[in-house]
């Protein structure tokens, strides 16, 4: 779930017209996680076509993020996780328990006839499978929206391309591009502006963030090989982490000993794992330079016989959204006077 | 304590005027030195930075820093009803907040009105690297942005160090303008390199229409895709400065 920096966080609230203009690559799996997630029937179930397959995916993908393209003139890249790194086995073992354990519990509200709690699971329970990425995938190609395959993480692949400033930002749920070095993070780059915590059975407003890694470390006062030093001792997704160690914490031990090797001799043995070889993960991240970042031509027929014709959705509302995207491309968008006025 | 006196009263009433095209509510900076603000419109997009040295005014008076913020609609009513050989005399009367505007001429007029909740916001101005300056005169300016108008809502400026070149394509109907070095509306031009950035008619319109009042010479700064900087000069002792954020192409 990302390593959690939230409490030591320096980030500003920010507005989606200040990305007007910018291009953004995006953690394609942790945003259509999301949607799975949030956009589902009334009986709490994901959307799906005539013959099954699941769609609440496409549907977050045309009517959303077609919506930051015509309305906001954000220009996305959308990146796909590879082979995760053979240290994340842990973590993702964990989380097909958490799903495996929601989806029973899914089952037996819905038996129950409890929506709400059947919600609240079907929040957690989703699996992202191949087929739905091929789905997702064919569709940004008929929309014109480049995509990456990483080799490995998509945050490291973001962050890399950020780096390299061929897109201006990484834009994820997690922290971790911070951690991969991205010199800009957005958090929340969503319409809906509403997220749902399955946890407390209530939906919070989302603004969305944006941070600032030089910002975020000059303020710490620490460098991004001591930040991810600090993550290592909070816990990533990569290694456990040390019990009673969290972000403040921390953050005191870096600040006073500069990196895990000088810490006291029974912290460091609490580490667990070969924290060098998770540095590393973080500092070197398996990435490719080969890859693209300009649109493609909207392919209008091909949309409307992939998306209505085969995965059953209305054809009235998917020619709106297209008519959209079109009218939006004609004019030049307007940008404010943020981006030029730092306080 | 704020006091001062001024004996053109159009002078006041035109500044307040431009400033007023982008913002409602203004807080103005009263110190030693003179007045002045600086504001972003509420959709961020135009700035304006005005100042009025204290001897643009015929008597002023002000011991401290202070922010006073007031409600320009209603100040420019006020204002309105100042008569051309009439003096205007403004004080901020501490013990109850208000601005009082006096005008002595036939008789002695007194308004009063309420300062507002001053922001504490100081807004930096923003930073860019011009590359292309053009001075024009205003009314050379606000033709052509007439001009274009009637084809569409946007406009591009662009300019070669050579000459400065308007163009606006609208759906139907397109217009093309040169000021060429050496004619009458072009008072200079120089680029470092060439440059080109598009415009909101919306904005730029409304505040070369409001300016021209207070001026006759404007010069711009601008780089290609980057806001523009509109400086009208002032006749008094002080500027009027504009920014407005440009409209791109987004592939």
């Amino acid at each position: 779930m990302g390593v959690n920096l939230a409490p030591i966080m320096v980030k500003h609230i920010v507005r989606l017209d200040d990305f007007v203009g910018r291009k953004i690559a995006v953690d394609a799996n942790n945003l259509l996680y999301q949607f799975l997630s949030l956009i589902r029937t009334r009986s709490t179930s994901p959307l799906t076509s005539p013959d099954g397959a699941v769609t609440s995916h496409l549907t977050g993908l045309l009517y959303r993020t077609a919506r930051l393209i015509s309305e906001y003139h954000i220009s996305l890249v959308f990146v796909f996780d590879g082979k995760p790194p053979r240290h994340k086995a842990k973590e993702i073992q964990k989380r097909r328990q958490l799903r495996e354990k929601a989806t029973k519990e899914w089952k037996e509200a819905l038996a129950a006839g409890d929506y709400a709690k059947a919600f609240s699971k079907a929040v957690v329970m989703n699996r992202l499978t191949e087929p739905m990425i091929q789905d997702a995938k064919t569709l940004l190609g008929l929309l014109g929206i480049p995509y990456v395959q990483a080799p490995s993480e998509a945050e490291a692949q973001a962050a890399y391309m950020a780096m390299r400033g061929d897109v201006w930002a990484s834009s994820s749920r997690d922290y971790d591009s911070i951690l991969f070095g991205a010199p800009r993070l957005v958090r929340y780059l969503t319409i809906s502006g509403r997220e749902y915590l399955p946890s407390k059975g209530v939906s919070r407003p989302l603004k969305p963030e944006l941070v600032i890694l030089k910002e975020f470390l000059s303020t710490l006062g620490i460098s991004r090989e001591q930040l991810v030093d600090l993550a290592i001792l909070i816990g990533t997704d990569y290694n456990e982490g040390v019990k009673g160690i969290g972000p403040k914490t921390a953050l005191k031990l870096i600040l006073k000993h500069g990196r895990i090797e000088d810490l006291p001799e029974n912290i460091q043995k609490k580490i667990t794992g070969d924290y060098d070889e998770i540095r590393s993960l973080f500092l070197k991240p398996k990435v490719t330079s080969v890859y693209k970042t300009t649109p493609g031509p909207l392919m209008e027929n091909e949309i409307y016989s992939f998306l209505c014709d085969e995965k059953g959705f209305s054809r009235a509302r998917v020619e709106k959204v297209i008519q959209r995207i079109k009218k939006s491309a004609e004019k030049p968008q307007q940008l404010n006077l943020g981006r030029w006025v730092k306080r | 304590m704020f006091r001062v006196k001024i004996s053109n009263a159009k002078l006041l009433r035109d500044a307040i005027t431009a400033i007023s095209t982008l913002i409602d509510e203004g807080t103005f900076t009263v110190s030693p030195e003179g007045i002045k603000l600086r504001a972003m419109d509420p959709s961020r997009v135009a700035m304006v930075d005005f100042t009025m040295q204290k001897t643009a005014f015929d008597e002023y008076v002000a011991d401290e820093e202070t922010k006073i913020c007031l409600n320009l609609s209603e100040l420019l009513k006020l204002l309105k009803r100042a008569g051309r050989d009439e003096a205007v005399e403004i004080q901020l009367d501490e013990n109850t907040g208000q601005f009082v505007i006096t005008m002595r001429g036939k008789y002695v007029r007194t308004f009063r009105m309420p300062t507002l909740e001053a922001s504490e916001d100081e807004v930096p101005t923003p930073k860019i690297t011009f590359n292309a300056k053009v001075t024009l005169t205003t009314d050379g300016f606000r033709q052509s942005l007439e001009d274009v108008a009637l084809v569409s809502d946007h406009v591009r400026m662009e300019t070669d160090g050579e000459k400065m070149t308007m163009t606006a394509r609208g759906d139907i109907m397109g217009a093309n303008i040169e000021l060429l070095k050496g004619s009458d509306a072009l008072l200079s031009v120089e680029a470092k390199e060439p440059s080109k950035s598009t415009f909101p008619l919306s904005y730029l319109s409304e505040i070369v229409k409001a300016a021209s009042a207070t001026s006759d010479i404007v010069t711009l700064e601008f780089s290609t895709d980057m806001p523009i900087r509109l400086d009208f000069k002032q006749t008094y002792d002080g500027t009027l400065v504009y920014y407005l954020a440009p409209r791109i192409e987004v592939e």
